[in-house]
């Protein structure tokens, strides 16, 4: 009864014309980010950080909120227009939307992307409002060794799970972000480490610049790869789907709904897991799989809805356990510390109805991503044939000033020109940068809780292994660790009489 | 064709994944090392196992132990003519774009600004970008004064939208 009492003021809270003006716009450009190809949602935020910087924390966090969501739900309508996903989120949305356009249900395939992400959300929505305020309450009895196992835990799971071409590189991507976070003083004895006489490093390597770097002239460069022409899809048909066409498919959006829920509580692992893992699961459970990648509505449908849950449902670490459940959220963390709100399990006890805020405006997020999906269909177009080496300069000076506004030093630009160049080789090699952006916001959380709880029991490391939390998330690691063994992995799954779902890669 | 330009890719992912590996091997031995010959901090009288170097020591045997096993991996990978794909691809116009964007980054960032004002920089950045991408770098016929005239007109949009957006409206301060 209090959480609903908290929600009503959450939502109240932010029924004003400034905050519904600051919706409207960072929705609208939120939106505008996920359909231009090469521009991320992660992206967007990070640059967002800077434009927020001077706003009240409320407004500022509700601005990214806006764009966050924004942009999931407007990379869709690139995917079904261009057959190019404007975020990694929408590439499973692409294998049908694109098909239902080229058979001149453009209009249809974008009005179900619009309903199904809203639904998506919806789902999200319900489930952080109400299992955060229960795991706030569990992680109150967390100590050291749990919240070591959980930083373990998430750069393992991130690695393991968005890790495409082998989940070693995605462990490998956890390492290197965990070892940029030992660089600076660390917080146990206050020892500087890896500053090699450099007085800049002394305070360590700041998040925004180095997600700047890494999704923002990262994206540059992938983007200015090579000319990429796209054939727009024309929309002469209805953008508003009927309740029927939506409804007839409603187990399909409640079970993608509760796989992005699920998807997004798990830490760095985005909205592409989300949205891919839920078109596999439409497609295994269809009556019509024949139809998945010849323009499935359910395809459609299934993909969008699982995204967008991903966006609320990542919510559900990062403010309760202050463990970013995407990358878009991991700049989410460092927004909501530079504006004074300490993500974490006393969230609840020193701020309670900032958890309700964050629901609220998801859900006002949502309403607007509604109207304007379904209204503005011929604006949104025009943005699409937008050529992108006109964007691109503009976008790269937006990373120089996102980067430098913070703190106020070229250093944190050169961090971002580093960060940018190593993020696209990355990339090229097909290394995940969701585990390495995890490993840098973990790496503080790991490393002093681990000497910490090692202080507590003068040495002994036996509690780490007995507590009964800790034991569990320890087995956890180590059985996702021996799963990405091939010949364990397939063992296993032998074991259980499946053969493994062909559930296509994320991009 | 599909099939064959795949099996290119992966070999040059193999040969690229071999170098990265050999490269992860080194930072990783070059991380226990120094987390190693980290000091100590036994003039404080600290719990040995709380050292400033424990985690980077584990952190360093894990990046050698997964760059090893990479290694071992792309080793196993038989990719005829992996490495003569992988050097070909210094040679490609898409690594001349990449080039290009880097350079003017690099230009901007590290010669202009500082050098005049930052809204002038930015200018001059997004009006030599667009200039380079849509006559010299273009795929397409290019329109030489077609993109001036853009050029121009995003330069001054751009960069003083940016400087007055930022600095004048939001307050942040630009380089």
């Amino acid at each position: 009864m209090e959480g609903l009492v908290l929600l009503g003021q959450g939502i109240v809270h932010f029924l004003t014309p400034w905050s519904l003006f600051n919706v409207a716009w960072a929705t609208l450009l939120g939106v505008t980010i996920g359909i231009l190809p090469g521009l991320t949602a992660t992206m967007g935020v990070a640059l967002l950080v800077t434009l927020t910087y001077k706003m009240a924390p409320d407004q500022a966090i509700l601005t990214l909120m806006c764009v966050y969501l924004g942009a999931i739900y407007g990379g869709s309508r690139t995917a079904i227009l261009l057959n190019i996903p404007g975020t990694p989120a929408n590439a499973a949305a692409a294998l049908d939307g694109h098909p239902l356009a080229q058979q001149g249900k453009a209009g249809l395939a974008m009005g179900l992307a619009t309903t199904s992400s809203t639904l998506g959300t919806m789902v999200g929505i319900f489930f952080l409002a109400i299992i955060a305020p229960l795991l706030s309450e569990a992680a109150l009895k967390f100590g050291s060794y749990e919240f070591f196992w959980l930083a373990l835990f998430g750069v393992v799971i991130s690695g393991q799970m968005t890790g495409s071409d082998t989940p070693l590189k995605g462990y490998i991507a956890g390492i290197l972000g965990l070892l940029v976070a030992m660089v600076g003083m660390e917080t146990l004895h206050a020892h500087q480490r890896f500053t090699f006489g450099i007085a800049a490093l002394g305070g360590g390597i700041d998040l925004i610049p180095a997600m700047v770097g890494a999704f923002g002239l990262a994206e540059i460069l992938s983007t200015m790869k090579r000319k990429v022409t796209g054939h727009v899809a024309p929309v002469n048909d209805r953008v508003i789907p009927t309740l029927r066409e939506i409804f007839q498919y409603w187990r399909t959006i409640i079970r993608s709904g509760i796989i992005g829920t699920f998807i997004g509580i798990i830490p760095g692992v985005g909205e592409d897991v989300g949205s891919w893992s839920s078109y596999a699961a439409a497609k295994r459970a269809s009556k019509h799989p024949e139809e998945f990648g010849k323009g499935s509505q359910e395809g459609l449908i299934a993909a969008e809805t699982g995204d967008n849950a991903v966006v609320s449902a990542a919510m559900i670490p990062t403010l309760t356990l202050a463990l970013p459940g995407s990358a878009a959220a991991a700049v989410l963390i460092a927004a909501m510390l530079i504006h004074g709100v300490r993500p974490g399990p006393m969230l609840m006890v020193e701020n309670a109805p900032f958890l309700y805020q964050i629901v609220a405006m998801l859900l006002l997020a949502t309403i607007a991503n509604l109207i304007f999906g379904l209204s503005l269909t011929k604006l949104f177009i025009k943005v699409l044939v937008v050529p992108r080496e006109r964007l691109m300069a503009v976008i790269y000076i937006l990373c120089v000033v996102g980067s430098f506004a913070i703190t106020q030093r070229m250093f944190d630009v050169y961090v971002m020109l580093v960060f940018g160049a190593v993020g696209f080789l990355m990339r090229e090699m097909k290394y995940p940068m969701a585990p390495l952006v995890l490993g840098i916001v973990l790496g503080d959380l790991l490393d002093l809780n681990l000497r910490r709880g090692l202080a507590l029991t003068q040495g002994d490391p036996s509690p780490f292994f007995t507590r009964p939390i800790s034991a569990v998330i320890c087995l956890i690691i180590m059985a996702t660790i021996l799963m990405s063994i091939p010949p364990v992995g397939k063992r296993v799954r032998g074991l259980f009489g499946r053969k493994g779902a062909e559930q296509p890669s994320s991009p | 064709m599909p099939d064959n330009s795949d099996a290119t890719e992966e070999g040059v992912r193999a040969r690229a994944d071999l170098l990265t590996a050999l490269v992860l091997v080194a930072l990783g031995l070059a991380v226990v090392y120094l987390s190693w010959t980290m000091p100590r901090l036994e003039a404080r009288h600290i719990h040995p196992a709380t050292i400033p170097g424990l985690v980077p020591l584990f952190l360093g045997i894990g990046l050698t132990c997964c760059g090893g096993l990479l290694l071992w991996r792309s080793w196993r990978i038989k990719a005829p003519g992996g490495w003569q794909s992988l050097f070909g691809l210094l040679r490609t116009r898409e690594t001349l774009r990449i080039g290009v964007v880097l350079g003017l980054a690099l230009i901007h960032t590290l010669v202009l600004v500082g050098l005049i004002p930052f809204w002038a920089a930015a200018m001059l950045f997004i009006f030599a970008f667009i200039m380079i991408f849509e006559t010299w770098l273009n795929e397409e016929p290019a329109e030489p004064l077609k993109s001036l005239c853009w050029a121009l007109a995003i330069a001054v949009v751009g960069g003083g939208g940016i400087y007055l957006v930022f600095e004048r409206i939001f307050l942040v301060r630009l380089p």
